[in-house]
């Protein structure tokens, strides 16, 4: 028969197909990497910054932070914020406090995620200390309190499409462990770090507003 | 046309099942879309049913009617849709029509077909063995959401599921690569891309929207693999995981899906229009570029099926404009069908019938799509009866009323034999009075806020329900008077000529016998 054989182009055309769908499903598994950058660039999904200094100005605008607990359906622990909301002042460090309690007759080692609403808000809420970054261990029948450090940038000031928020929420939702390391924050590694927070100086100087906003990035 | 080395046939066991010619295994898709039809056909009755009255009738617990609501899905989007408009029709009439003797890689299209039936016996089998804890089968929707399909299914159906899911996708990407390897090197001398039948470029923009996004959906049904049995946490929030980013990743392929399986279908229906209304069709060229932009755009809207997760409102703008857009080429699309009709002087056949029905209930299914865009609207119907509706107008009576459509009006062709006409009218009117009366009250139901997925309503639901159960008994029936009418044709055997139509079907196989030799084209047409 007169078929007209085209091996070559077939084999560009067959290597470059496989190539794509190689391509794809190679950035399918990357998108686990991929996604987290970009959620924590762009506080996506409400995922909060995690700052390495204090703010140090302070602006007149109040925002309601209002803390929400949440546990896996399989952890066995009791978990509630102290306050329900405070009121800081945009740039204010605060100091917020959750209790947990381990109702169960084993060792549990557990681990915080965590999300603010609007989603809007998350990059501005910047975390110095939380009991988030690191696994905790709670012995059967303790009772913890675990302290979270965090500020509201004042920079939101500059930012008008937050201009009508007033309330935040900040939320933590505790998984079990079910391979814990030996990382697990204890009883006294705890009270040592709740002692080091509280021995901190939270204030700071007032500043006006020109100066605030000289201080925006953008 | 038959000489005699067209009609050399090889005996029946080799024929079928190492089958290496296009038809054949066009036919193949055929019989085996038929089936899974009437699987998840059967599925869906059985939901019907149960639906009729509030209360539980027949199904033994919840979990078995989201198993069977499940399996509904994915049955009949993976092996019936899906095998029909690509692996069917594409198979028969894509080489047919652009003047090639064979697909470019016979014997990796006998494998594309061949994963088929081993995807659709882990899919039934998964039926069968312990799935979640209150019961066998998986039950997670066909989206299969974790953590409902990682910790809430420990038992082995889903693992199932997973691998049938992953055959049935590589034997897509084969079928994929066979077919643009096909279109772009394959064609007959003349037959430039611009003179190319729309079922051809429906064919090959469906291909590569098949090729970009089912590698990705191969890599999350993976992830939720490993996540599953091998202590990976992909989604698992409690390691660093998160939910909600599987939702991107399926939807990333789940939108383009949507188009993939109707791509096809507007090629079929462009050339039934154009036949019947014996004249050109309108815009042969922005119709194709239609297609083009319908796919590309169709990339980057995924998040249109998650409004409700929590997202930003910026990105919820971007994602509600970018829907919105897909409208303006899909418009181009049925704007074309009508001008075509405009003026032409109609035949009222029976495919014509079926793509007549195809284009009105597509507009309807469109323009709920339009509504659900609107993210603040879709807040509140997300997940309700609405988009039920909304994608079987477009699914469900679109596409299948577009298989039907090709199918009344290639199975001359095909089988060489010709259908009689009253059964196949009595089969299309059941159909259409049928669908619409299941689908279009569940409208009234999702805007009451009837939720999807479930196996009981509160009794003021009642009503709508009823019908719509109704309406699945009117289809039945109209399903039977398929099955009839296929059976009275092979057993009457009136012969159909080569161009049964007359010369407004002017595609390349209409220049063939009924049924086409066994090898065409050894000497290629040309095309002026
Ligand atoms: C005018 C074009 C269209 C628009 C604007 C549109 C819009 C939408 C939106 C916004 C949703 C999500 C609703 C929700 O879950 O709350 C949706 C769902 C869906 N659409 Fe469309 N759509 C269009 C055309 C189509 C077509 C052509 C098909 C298939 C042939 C299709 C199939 C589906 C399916 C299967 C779902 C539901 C998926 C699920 O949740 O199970 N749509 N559509
Ligand atoms: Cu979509």
């Amino acid at each position: 028969m007169a078929q007209v054989r085209k091996h070559n182009a077939n084999r560009k055309v067959v290597l470059s197909l496989s190539a794509t769908t190689l391509v794809m499903l190679g950035l399918g598994f990357a998108s686990k990497p991929l996604y987290d950058t970009f959620c924590r660039v762009t506080g996506y999904g409400g995922t909060t910054r995690v700052a390495e200094q204090m703010s140090e100005v302070v602006t007149e605008r109040e925002i309601k932070v209002r803390f929400d607990a949440n546990v896996a359906s399989n952890l066995g622990w009791t978990f509630k914020p102290d306050e329900v909301a405070m009121t800081v002042k945009l740039g204010q460090n605060a100091l917020a406090y959750y209790t947990a309690t381990n109702d169960t007759k084993y060792p549990i080692v557990g681990t915080a995620s965590y999300n603010v609403s609007p989603i809007k808000a998350a990059p501005y809420f910047s975390k110095l200390e939380c009991f988030c970054f690191t696994e905790q261990r709670l012995e059967p029948g303790e009772t913890v309190t675990m302290p979270v450090l965090f500020f509201v940038d004042p920079e939101m000031e500059n930012d008008k499409r937050l201009d009508e928020i007033k309330t935040i929420t900040l939320s933590y939702t505790f998984h079990r462990v079910e391979n814990p390391t030996d990382g697990a924050v204890r009883a006294e590694q705890r009270q040592a770090q709740i002692d080091k927070l509280e021995a901190i100086d939270l204030d700071v100087p007032e500043k006006d507003e020109t100066q605030i906003n000289q201080q925006g990035r953008g | 046309m038959s000489d005699a080395y067209g009609d050399h046939k090889p005996k029946f066991f080799t024929r079928w099942l190492f089958s290496t010619n296009h038809k054949d295994i066009g036919t193949l898709y055929l019989v085996f879309s038929i089936l899974g039809g009437l699987i998840g056909g059967y599925l869906s009755f059985m939901m019907r049913m149960e639906l009729m009255e509030p209360g539980m009738q027949y199904f033994a617990s919840p979990h078995k009617f989201s198993m069977f609501a499940s399996m509904h899905g994915l049955l009949m989007i993976f092996f019936m849709v899906m095998p029909a408009v690509i692996g069917g029709f594409g198979n028969w009439f894509v080489p047919l029509m652009i003047g090639a003797p064979d697909m470019a890689f016979p014997r990796m299209n006998n494998l594309s077909f061949w994963l088929l039936p081993v995807a659709l016996i882990c899919l039934i089998a998964s039926m069968f063995v312990p799935g979640g804890p209150s019961g066998n089968g998986f039950a997670g929707g066909w989206v299969m959401y974790p953590p409902l399909s990682t910790s809430g299914h420990p038992g082995p159906a889903f693992d199932f599921v997973i691998i049938g899911l992953l055959a049935a996708g590589f034997s897509s990407i084969f079928g994929a690569i066979n077919f643009i390897t096909t279109i772009f090197n394959m064609r007959a001398p003349g037959m430039t891309m611009h003179k190319m039948p729309l079922l051809a470029w429906g064919v090959l923009v469906t291909s590569w929207l098949l090729l970009l996004s089912l590698p990705v959906l191969a890599a999350s049904l993976i992830m939720l693999f490993t996540d599953r049995n091998a202590g990976t946490g992909f989604f698992d929030p409690a390691m660093g995981g998160d939910p909600v980013m599987f939702q991107h990743l399926f939807w990333f392929f789940g939108h383009p899906e949507v188009y993939i399986m109707v791509l096809p279908a507007f090629g079929i229906i462009s050339h039934i229009v154009s036949t019947f209304s014996r004249k050109p069709i309108f815009g042969y060229l922005g119709m194709a570029y239609a297609m083009v932009a319908i796919g590309v755009v169709g990339f980057v809207v995924w998040a249109h099926h998650m409004f409700t997760v929590g997202m930003d409102v910026d990105l919820k703008a971007y994602f509600m404009a970018a829907t919105m857009i897909i409208a303006v080429p899909t418009g181009i699309k049925i704007f074309s069908w009508l001008a075509t009709m405009w003026g032409g002087s109609i035949r009222m056949t029976i495919p014509m019938m079926w793509a007549q029905a195809f284009i009105f209930m597509f507009v309807i299914g469109g323009v709920t799509g339009v509504h659900m865009a609107s993210a603040g609207l879709d807040t509140s119907i997300h997940d309700t009866y609405y988009i039920v509706s909304h994608f079987h107008y477009v699914l469900a009576l679109g596409a299948v009323f577009a298989m039907f459509a090709g199918f009344t009006y290639w199975f001359g062709k095909m089988s060489g034999y010709l259908y009689n006409k009253w059964l196949a009218a009595v089969h299309f009117w059941l159909f259409f009075i049928g669908v619409n009366l299941i689908f279009f009250p569940q409208h009234f139901l999702g805007l009451q806020g009837m939720p999807r997925r479930y196996v009981d309503y509160p009794a003021e639901f009642a009503f709508w329900n009823k019908v719509s159960s109704i309406g699945a008994m009117v289809t039945l029936v109209g399903v039977i008077f398929f099955l009839l009418w296929i059976l009275e044709a092979f057993l009457v055997k009136r012969k159909a000529g080569d161009n049964y139509w007359g010369e407004e079907a002017n595609t390349l196989e209409w220049t063939l016998s009924s049924p086409p030799p066994f090898h065409q084209f050894s000497v290629l047409p040309k095309i002026k």
